[in-house]
């Protein structure tokens, strides 16, 4: 007996079936239409790699092609410890890595044992280190590069270049100055890849290639760096100084060939430096001045034709301003004195009896003219503007005591900017680090800028035969070079406390100079902070002066202007 | 008969360019990974290039020669005599 269905039954089967496939087939139709950009978007999500494409960070030169930052992608070492094997598995690879890593096998250990899927063993490794790895051949372990910045000169220039940190900003220098323009613009690449993840060629791609950044040239002289570099530090450790600086200005057009500060710091290893190292006490720290502003002061006198170089006055080894009495160094008297004699004793009395000619408005006016008192302009980060106070807050006696040099803040670059005005016949330049810079456009060269003229050309030809006579008759005689016109002047400075008197036992001792004092091609400014030999830190700044100025002679090859 | 050979050839057309099609995808696909693979020579050769360039700037430069120099023991000369032209062009 055959059991049959009922048609009823039948009916609502066919009817489930056929709901089933029309709902089946609106589902087909709407993915097919409407949700076709919603499917094909997931579907591709799992292939597409949307990636972005790394400038590459601009290279930095000197003035003569020697590199001095540039970045490599170096290689970091990750590791995906259950591919690895098993616990022996691990204290072997670990016991392999750890040497080349400079590390313990334990330390290597416990990082592939921590329950990480995968991690950095290393970031950034030595090129012999990860290859060293690699002929290992430990089953999973990998590469991956990263761009690092390196400094090939180690801790040379450290202050000029700055340095760049771990997110790749510049900070500091040229490398935080020149941030936008070095770092270039990133790319971006979006394309399917494959299980392997590989770039597939066809399918979906598209790309925007990054802008690489410029390359700067420095107007730093790599040579001249080094020399001032290493002079300063064998200054600042014999007289174990608590900071010191060098600045190598060409006077011709403000172009900065040498900027040292001590102590200092390797910018490839910035965790690792003093705080205090990173600061550029060639531009951003301020300092009284002392005796080396006596030029400046004597140059404005004789700008204004209030004094010649051979106008006299009587010193008594002190004057008397503002109802102060204002002593020369240790006491010392020199009867009858001219102009070029006060710069040659380095004669307080004779600074105030200048300044007392010119008078606090035409003294201030002058010093503002030379740049004090305001950013140089100079492009690197964190330039310090010093101070010159307004005459409103000027007492009587400041007139004498900012005529040679104290309660008046500079920055050894501001000095040095000043002296090389004297230098070159009278005009003030912005000093500048960055000479050239070169992108996808060309290059693109920096102008000097003359920022005005403080003084005349007669008067900084009087100033440079002055100055002179001080190396060769006065007090600088320690700065003279063989075969060489010098040109310069001794700076010794009280250090203000806190109370606003000076310390007792504390100075700067500094050096202010050109050479050839004939045709000046450098200017050297040396300062070192609290020497330990006191009045006698000039001595040493002197010698470090004459140290970097022969080795920038001999660097470029400058003929002697003397028999 | 004459239907049997057009519908075969129009098959056979069908499936040689199909074939042509696969074969030239096929070889966008593997020029695409060999594109791909010089591209990962060029960009190691370079890294390799900026390396090697690093290294010769670490062994030109002027602290590291002046140190070495210190390690052999020579010293910094005192002076460098430095002839006149003049005179020398003056004697010919």
């Amino acid at each position: 007996m055959t059991e049959t269905v009922s048609p009823r039954r039948l009916r609502a089967i066919f009817a489930l079936f056929a709901c089933a496939t029309l709902l089946l087939s609106l589902r087909v139709g709407y993915w097919h239409t409407l949700g076709r950009g919603e499917l094909l978007e997931s579907a591709t999500d799992q292939v597409r790699n949307d990636l972005v494409l790394a400038a590459q960070r601009g290279v930095i030169r000197d003035r003569n092609g020697a590199l001095l930052a540039t970045t490599v992608p170096l290689r970091s070492l990750y590791a995906i410890p259950k591919r690895i094997g098993d616990h022996d598995a691990r204290v072997a690879a670990a016991a392999a890595l750890a040497p080349l890593l400079g590390t313990t096998s334990d330390a290597v250990l416990g990082a592939l044992e921590s329950g990480a899927e995968w991690l950095f063993l290393r970031r950034r490794l030595p090129e012999d280190a990860s290859r060293a790895i690699e002929s290992l051949g430990i089953p999973g372990l990998g590469f991956e590069t990263e761009p690092k910045r390196l400094y090939p000169n180690d801790a040379i220039g450290a202050h000029v270049l700055g340095f760049v940190n771990d997110d790749g900003a510049g900070q500091y220098g040229v490398e935080g100055k020149y941030d936008a323009l070095l770092r270039g613009v990133p790319g971006r690449l979006v394309v399917e890849r494959d299980p392997k993840d590989r770039d597939l060629a066809v399918g979906l791609r598209t790309a925007r290639a990054p802008i690489d950044g410029a390359a700067v040239d420095l107007t730093i002289d790599l040579v001249i760096q080094t020399s001032a570099e290493r002079w300063l530090r064998d200054a600042m450790v014999k007289e174990k100084a608590t900071g010191g600086s060098v600045i190598v200005l060409d006077p011709r057009d403000g172009a900065v060939l040498a900027l040292a500060s001590y102590p200092t710091y390797d910018p490839s290893a910035v965790a690792k430096a003093d705080p205090q190292a990173l600061m550029d006490r060639a531009v951003s720290w301020t300092y009284e001045p002392g005796s080396t502003m006596k030029a400046i002061t004597i140059a404005a006198a004789l700008d204004q034709h209030v004094v010649t170089p051979n106008t006299t006055y009587e010193d008594k080894g002190y004057a008397i301003i503002g109802g102060r009495r204002l002593n020369n160094a240790l006491g010392k008297s020199y009867g009858v004195s001219t102009m070029t004699q006060i710069l040659e004793h380095s004669a307080n009395a004779g600074a105030v009896f200048v300044g007392s000619k010119l008078g606090a408005e035409q003294l201030r006016s002058y010093l503002l003219a030379f740049g004090f008192g305001a950013p140089t302009g100079i492009d690197v980060s964190g330039e310090a503007v010093g101070e010159v106070r307004p005459l409103a807050e000027w007492y009587p006696v400041d007139l004498g005591t900012i005529s040679f040099g104290q309660g008046i803040a500079v920055t050894p670059l501001q000095l040095a900017a000043a002296y090389s005005a004297i230098a070159n016949g009278g005009t003030l330049y912005r000093p500048y680090v960055v000479a050239a810079r070169r992108d996808a456009d060309g290059e693109h060269r920096t102008a000097p800028v003359a920022v005005r003229r403080p003084i005349g050309a007669d008067t900084a030809a009087t100033m440079r035969a002055m100055l002179t006579s001080t190396v060769d008759n006065g007090i600088a005689k320690d700065a003279s070079l063989q075969r060489f016109s010098v040109a310069g002047k001794t700076g010794t400075a009280q250090i203000p406390s806190d109370d606003g008197r000076y310390l007792d036992d504390a100075y700067v001792s500094s050096f202010a100079g050109f050479v050839p004092a004939n045709d000046p091609r450098f200017v050297v400014v040396i300062v070192l902070e609290r020497p330990q030999s006191r009045l006698l830190g000039t001595l040493t700044a002197m010698s470090a002066f004459r140290g970097i100025a022969l080795d920038a002679l001999r660097s470029a090859r400058v003929q002697p202007d003397r028999p | 008969m004459r239907t049997f050979v057009a519908v075969s050839a129009a098959i056979a057309f069908v499936f040689l360019v199909a074939m042509l099609y696969l074969a030239e995808t096929t070889t966008v696909a593997t020029r695409g990974y060999e594109a791909q693979r010089l591209a990962q020579q060029r960009d190691e050769l370079r890294r390799q290039n900026a390396l090697l360039e690093v290294e010769s700037a670490r062994l030109d430069s002027p602290a590291r020669i002046d140190a070495e120099a210190k390690k052999i023991g020579l010293v910094r000369v005192a002076t460098i005599p430095v002839v006149q032209l003049e005179p020398i062009t003056a004697k010919r």
